[in-house]
């Protein structure tokens, strides 16, 4: 596997501000990069630095295997790039907009083009200054995508879309990575990220706290787990086992949260009679909220 | 109408603007013109402008001693301060709004998405700018050709092309000094506000200097006195004035360049 995104030890300060700090990353070909992170951790700066939008203060960023700063025309020619808080020419409307990128880019093929759009149920005849926050989010998404590109680089791409159109949303870039495009999505939303991304990056205060597939970091999860037995328990025998926390005893109920595998407790658990277990998954959101309360 | 590219996106964009500005430039000149007629039997005009008791007036209507001429009336009336004036404005509109425009609205980020260099964008843009006041210059020489005609007035069409080329030189070169500040800066408002102080104070300084005796060697950095010390009117281009202006457009241009290559772009 080569990598298409390759950052290393990025610092992007503005003045005394510290925006992302030694950032080190790795995006693979054909992964589905989840870039996760509040308002303000970071994810927009690292973006706009892989477009050359920004220059580093410190580090090497490559992109497709060119430099970010002198490859720049050549990378964006091969990626699609969606802006956060996208903005486009209000006076146009979707269709000429579009044409006009088909132009700059010299040759697209029109018909995926109206795929696109008939897709996300676009309106690409009014002028865009008439459109909601949502349509015009959806012709920012058909430009990201409309030639076919080999990354596509998307800065909280599901602003402002309707729940279905957020499932076509994921359905389009499904389909996308399956004909081997790489995407890199940048969100604060955990369970789109959890819902899409096969591996994520966690960022937090300009530095990137964690880098893992997603399946491993929920293994890595608190869990909250319930075991209903046949008759009262003490608390002591649970609460020393590793990776417990939170013990409570309500007659016969045992409810209690684990970190990591959950072997011991099961093992302690079954010495007595075990009527019910309950527990959650793994959620992303737990492991988040952990990483930024830490 | 087919949007190719950024040059001719960037004079899209301007068609409305561009249609109300000729409109309202050549309704000026030709409504200007038609006073000719009663100006031209008012010798006694002259009389008034030939006397150094209100040097003041000369701010406003040059150093003009033959009012009642052809051309002492056209440069008085229009070409000193008036059409000058709205070259100005509209130049600097656009200059300004080029690059630092887009960047506050944020649809540079959009645009640069694409795989345009940044030097590409702004040799495009910089080039719309000059065919935009082109533009306008060519609609105010048809206007002053045929406000000419209406009132019947002996002046030649190509001395009116010639102030006329002239003063679009002058245009896009305030037009280029905003379109710098903005490439560099990415704020319109701070571009206008320098290039409008630089406008007034290049006029004042070339209307000024005649009469304030220690501010005449400093009349020469004012681009104002390329465009019109000469005369152009009464005795075509001095090229070397036009050589100038030239000049001091491509400097912007080049500079513009390297001040947008090298800077961090805004977020809308």
């Amino acid at each position: 596997m080569d990598s298409v995104i390759s950052i290393r030890n990025l610092t992007k300060n503005y003045g005394k501000n510290v925006a992302i700090q030694g950032i080190n990353l790795d995006v693979m070909r054909g992964e589905i990069f989840g870039y996760l992170g509040p308002n303000g951790s970071g994810k927009t700066t690292t973006i706009r630095t892989l477009l050359d939008f920004i220059r580093p203060t410190k580090g090497v960023v490559s992109v497709l295997g060119l430099d970010s700063r002198a490859d720049s025309a050549q990378i964006r020619k091969r990626i699609g790039y969606l802006p956060g808080d996208i903005a486009l020419y209000e006076k146009m409307t979707g269709r000429q907009l579009l044409k006009y990128i088909d132009g700059l880019r010299g040759g697209l093929d029109w018909n995926f083009v109206i795929q696109l759009a008939e897709r996300f149920e676009a309106n690409i005849d009014q002028p865009i200054r008439t459109l909601s926050r949502g349509n015009k989010q959806k012709i920012g998404l058909i430009q990201a995508f409309m030639h076919a590109p080999e990354l596509v680089i998307m800065d909280e791409p599901t602003n402002g879309l309707d729940p279905l159109m957020q499932q076509e949303f994921y359905r389009l870039v499904e389909e996308t990575n399956k004909k081997g495009a790489t995407i890199f999505i940048s969100s604060h939303i955990v369970p789109e990220i959890e819902r899409l991304c096969s591996k994520v990056g966690i960022i937090r205060k300009g530095e990137l706290v964690a880098v893992e597939e997603v399946e491993k970091l929920k293994e890595k999860a608190l869990r909250k787990i319930t075991f209903v037995f046949d008759m009262p328990i003490s608390k002591e025998e649970f609460e020393s086992l590793p990776g417990v926390i939170d013990v409570e005893v309500e007659g016969t109920a045992l409810k209690c949260t684990i970190k990591g595998p959950v072997d011991a407790l099961v093992k302690a658990a079954s010495w007595h009679k075990v009527i019910k277990i309950i527990s959650d998954d793994g959620n992303l959101e737990e492991i988040f909220l952990d990483f930024y309360a830490g | 109408m087919m949007l190719r590219n950024v040059f001719v996106k960037s004079l899209w964009d301007q068609k409305r603007s561009l249609v109300w500005w000729c409109l309202g430039i050549g309704l000026m000149i030709i409504i200007t013109m038609l006073f000719y007629p009663s100006i031209r039997e008012m010798t006694e005009l002259n009389e008034i402008f030939a006397t150094d008791e209100n040097p003041l007036m000369k701010v406003f209507v040059g150093d003009i001693t033959d009012i009642t001429s052809p051309e002492g009336f056209v440069n008085s009336q229009l070409l000193i301060f008036m059409v000058p004036l709205l070259y100005l404005v509209f130049a600097i509109g656009i200059g300004s709004g080029s690059i630092a425009g887009e960047e506050e609205k944020g649809t540079l980020d959009f645009l640069l998405a694409h795989p345009l260099t940044r030097e590409s964008v702004i040799v495009q843009k910089f080039l719309a700018m000059n065919f935009a006041v082109a533009w306008i210059g060519v609609f105010a020489w048809a206007s002053l050709v045929i406000g000419a005609a209406i009132v019947d007035m002996e002046i030649g069409y190509s001395r009116l092309a010639a102030a006329t080329f002239s003063g679009v030189l002058l245009g896009i070169t305030y037009g280029g000094i905003a379109f710098l500040f903005g490439a560099a800066f990415g704020k319109r408002s701070l571009s206008i506000g320098i290039t409008g102080a630089l406008g007034i104070g290049g006029y004042l300084l070339n209307v000024l200097g005649p009469i304030v005796g220690w501010l005449e060697p400093f009349t020469k950095i004012s681009p104002f006195y390329y465009y019109s010390s000469s005369d152009p009117l009464a005795n075509g281009l001095d090229w070397s004035h036009m050589a100038v202006l030239l000049v001091v457009i491509l400097l912007m241009g080049g500079m513009a360049i390297l001040s947008f290559r090298r800077r961090d772009l805004a977020v809308g």
